[in-house]
């Protein structure tokens, strides 16, 4: 448990799998490439989040705010000012992580329980929303449209279909590590114990905001850059989608129905549900628009009902009592439950 | 300062009926400490009835109440039993993750039923306007606010002073105290569930005429309950209908003067500064 | 009155009560002794049905009830006062009242017994109008009692009345229930207070980490020795 980072780093069914989906470029028709690069998103989105959600036990609802500024502020500084993109990407990951420190230290100053922490940044995403949609420069109501992608790379273009699906396999991958990397550090020890009880940690000596301040910090930063990639990928930049907290409580969800503070859990969850609602859309779309939607807030209360702390966990300690070793660390709650 | 007065009783009149919204989620909260985040989406599934009531049968939306009111009492007692129920006393992340798949699934349960385009729900008394003295406001404005006031100070009144309304009370403040006063405090969280969507039904059809909806708008409601409700004092329903008058006005004072940008961000600002300055709400807890 | 065979009771697989045989007479006041942990609050909770049993039987006057609900053992009138008096903090001491007697069976002569609890309460008839959670400790255990008194109890269960009580009131809570007891109600008073209960009790039960370990008239249990073991883990 303890080197499970370094377990997963030497492990060549890791890096097989990772080369073997690197190879899907050269055998998915593009149909099937546009989703598995969707995929890929989410599991990098989903995964961002559950450093500060999952393994911090923080429901952040300002995530929206991070992939907003990711791809409408690269965007606005290329259309607007000339700005390279890359330079774009770099300062929008600054300017979210600016925010993130931001809400924590407003989170820490002011004491803000479990509700209050979701309000507030309810209130900061929807802000978001408001302000994008409101200043001309941002591209307003109806958006910003990115240059066709040409392949330069050094002007933040990637090509084909496979260049973007590269650059997003990267980013899930990266977001999968620097969990593992979190979790495996004393950080994540801190915000575990944190999470759990944090009066507690406090008094043993656990700098409360220091420690969630990195990890919001990591997080929005990581997001951010996502979101400029998200962008990119998309062409179109709609504020209605990048920049709504509608996009926040889908990557809630899908890092619930895999298993918060897990390693690999939303990505689990974005693997099942991606595809999933992807799907649905390409065949129902254009007679029910919505029925994707549907069957996510269907199947996520469904996994709510069924295993409370997620699929990943379920299947995990499904696995270990099949194998007849039921680990006893699998079968703790990964969340303390309140006090009576 | 015609505009002025104009800005004040448009704004008045709005924020009673975020007062209204709000009380149902307050009523909600104070027995089961759940908050709801498809309080919105329930209230645009109240609006969408009322628009299908109006589409199949020419109802008006206040009449087409004896039929909404008990579908979202029934909607709301459903859904607690069987999906809220199972999961009380987990964490409170939990519940709020299993409302926001709620929000999910009825939000794009009313886009594949309706459509994705914008609706209106007439009523009679629509287009009739009032005049008080400079200021001009809609009929179905004034009928929402008294409406709304009414059923506020109908249910201070319950709470107060009936058995069922200290049922209520004792739940919310000690539940096993409760059931050892032979309270069954799981069929009165569902009462109360079911009473708190009835709250939305009602506020639907008073908010429907006119009021142009789409599928989309459920969070954008939820927030501002939420914003309502909180500045309240959770369950001071003094505090929450105070709370929807400021939040109102304000909206309504800030797109007037200042820009429409700025207006819409009003409430969330003050919002924001109101939570970190008195996170006990506007009044202090009852 | 009140018969429990065999009770057994636990969370999450770890019992807590095992194989518990109690027995209490019709206008008997009974104790049940125990140190920390023994299981005490967790039988009463049995009793009331806020906690379940997993096996054994637990009769009322002839009537199984270790199924019913919370609820209809409330119409029944067995009345829990519990630990630390759970009193309602932001309603009236009328309000509290008002609620003790909310149940069906007594609803009907509510008035009647708010006014028969403010007799016997005087306190309480000063703080009527305030609310519950301004008391001080002894006057809110007062209403505690007051509020399972309206409920006309045929049996009630007294948790821990004494707990956190200035002397004074602790001799006071003493009186109120040697008067009911007189009056002719059947008690069960779960206590730490070894001495008191011992002086004030008909019969003793003696709980040691779930188990009956002593049992008898009062008088015995305070000369057995094991009663002492029981109370200092030996």
């Amino acid at each position: 448990m303890k080197s499970e980072f370094f377990t997963v780093l030497r492990s060549p069914v890791f890096w097989g799998a990772i080369i073997l989906l690197a190879l899907g470029p050269f055998v998915l028709p593009s149909y099937y490439l546009h989703i598995a690069t969707l995929t890929l998103i989410y599991i990098a989105l989903a995964s961002s989040w559950n450093i500060v959600g999952g393994i911090g036990g923080q429901i952040s609802l300002a995530h929206s705010l991070f992939v907003g500024t990711g791809a409408v502020l690269s965007s606005a500084l290329l259309l607007k000012l000339g700005i390279n993109m890359w330079l774009g990407m770099v300062i929008a990951a600054l300017v979210s992580g600016l925010m993130g420190a931001i809400i924590s230290f407003i989170d820490f100053r002011f004491r803000l329980g479990h509700l209050s922490f979701a309000l507030i940044t309810l209130a900061f995403a929807e802000m978001g929303e408001i302000i994008v949609i409101g200043t001309e420069a941002l591209g307003g109501a109806s958006g910003l449209f990115l240059p066709k992608d040409k392949g330069d790379l050094l002007a933040f273009q990637f090509g084909s279909g496979a260049g973007i699906f590269w650059v997003m396999l990267t980013l899930a991958v990266g977001a999968i590590l620097i969990n593992l990397a979190v979790l495996n550090l004393p950080l994540g020890f801190y915000l575990r114990t944190i999470r759990d009880n944090e009066a507690a940690a406090q008094a043993i000596g656990v700098n409360i905001l220091r420690n969630k301040t990195i990890a919001m910090v990591i997080s929005a930063m990581f997001t951010s850059v996502i979101g400029t990639a998200y962008a990119r990928y998309l062409t179109f930049v709609d504020p209605y989608q990048l920049a709504s907290p509608v996009l926040t409580v889908e990557i809630v969800l899908i890092a619930t129905v895999g298993g918060l503070g897990k390693a690999f859990g939303p990505a689990l969850g974005a693997v099942l549900l991606i595809p999933l609602g992807e799907i649905l859309r390409g065949k129902l779309g254009g007679s029910l628009p919505g029925l994707h939607y549907f069957v996510y807030g269907a199947v996520v209360i469904a996994v709510i009902l069924a295993t409370p702390r997620g699929l990943l966990p379920a299947l995990q300690s499904r696995l270990a009592s099949w194998r007849g070793s039921a680990k006893s660390e699998a079968k703790k709650p990964s969340i303390a439950a309140p006090g009576a | 300062m015609d505009e002025l007065l104009q800005a004040l009783a448009q704004g008045f009149l709005v924020g009673s009926t975020y007062g209204l919204l709000a009380l149902g989620m307050g009523l909600i909260y104070s027995v089961s400490g759940l908050v709801n985040f498809a309080h919105g989406d329930f209230f645009s599934l109240g609006m969408y009835l009322c628009f299908a009531l109006f589409s199949a049968f020419a109802l008006d939306p206040y009449v087409s109440l004896v039929i909404t009111l008990p579908a979202m009492m029934l909607i709301g007692a459903g859904v607690y039993q069987f999906l809220i129920r199972p999961i009380a006393g987990h964490h409170l992340l939990m519940v709020i993750q299993l409302t926001l798949g709620l929000a999910l699934l009825v939000q794009n349960g009313i886009l594949m039923v309706f459509g994705g385009q914008f609706e209106r729900t007439p009523s009679i008394v629509e287009s009739k306007l009032v005049l008080l003295g400079p200021v001009v406001v809609r009929m179905p404005h004034v009928i929402a606010c008294l409406a709304s006031f009414g059923i506020a100070a109908a249910l201070y009144v319950l709470l107060r002073s009936t058995d069922w309304g200290r049922a209520i009370r004792s739940v919310h403040q000690n539940a096993k105290a409760a059931a050892l006063m032979g309270i069954d405090v799981g069929r009165v969280r569902m009462l109360t569930f079911a009473a708190g969507l009835g709250l939305l039904a009602i506020a639907a059809a008073l908010i429907v005429p006119g009021t142009p909806m789409h599928p989309s708008l459920g969070l954008r409601y939820t927030v501002i309950t939420l914003i309502v409700m909180v500045l309240g004092g959770m369950t001071n329903f003094v505090g929450i209908m105070l709370a929807g008058l400021v939040i109102g006005i304000s909206e309504a004072l800030g797109t007037i003067y200042l820009s429409d940008m700025l207006g819409m961000l009003m409430p969330y600002l003050i919002f924001v500064v109101i939570m970190l300055l008195r996170p006990q709400g506007l009044l202090k807890a009852a | 009155m009140l018969e429990v065979h065999g009770l057994t009771a636990g969370y999450g697989g770890n019992p807590v009560l095992e194989d518990v045989r109690i027995e209490i007479g019709r206008g008997k006041l009974v104790g049940l002794l125990g140190a920390n942990n023994a299981g005490k609050s967790t039988f009463i909770n049995c009793l009331s049905g806020v906690v379940p049993a997993s096996s054994g039987r637990i009769l009322f006057e002839g009537e199984d009830i270790t199924r019913l609900s919370p609820k209809s053992r409330v119409e029944r009138g067995i009345i829990q006062v519990p630990e630390g008096r759970l009193v309602f903090p932001d309603m009236s001491v009328r309000e509290n009242l008002l609620l003790g007697g909310v149940n069906a069976t007594a609803r009907p002569r509510r008035a009647e017994r708010i006014d028969y609890v403010l007799d016997l309460l005087p306190r309480l008839k000063e703080r009527i109008g305030q609310a519950a959670g301004t008391l001080s400790g002894g006057e809110q255990q007062m209403l505690a009692i007051g509020r399972g008194l309206v409920a006309e109890p045929r049996l009630l269960m007294l948790d821990e009345p004494s707990l956190g009580l200035a002397p004074r009131f602790v001799q006071y809570v003493f009186e109120i229930i040697d008067k009911l007891h007189a009056d002719g109600l059947t008690v069960l008073l779960v206590e730490q207070n070894l001495n008191l209960t011992l002086r004030h009790s008909d019969y003793c039960y003696v709980l040691e980490r779930g188990r009956v370990v002593v049992e008898g008239v009062s008088a015995h249990v305070k000369d057995d020795p094991r009663t002492k073991s029981a109370y200092l883990g030996l």
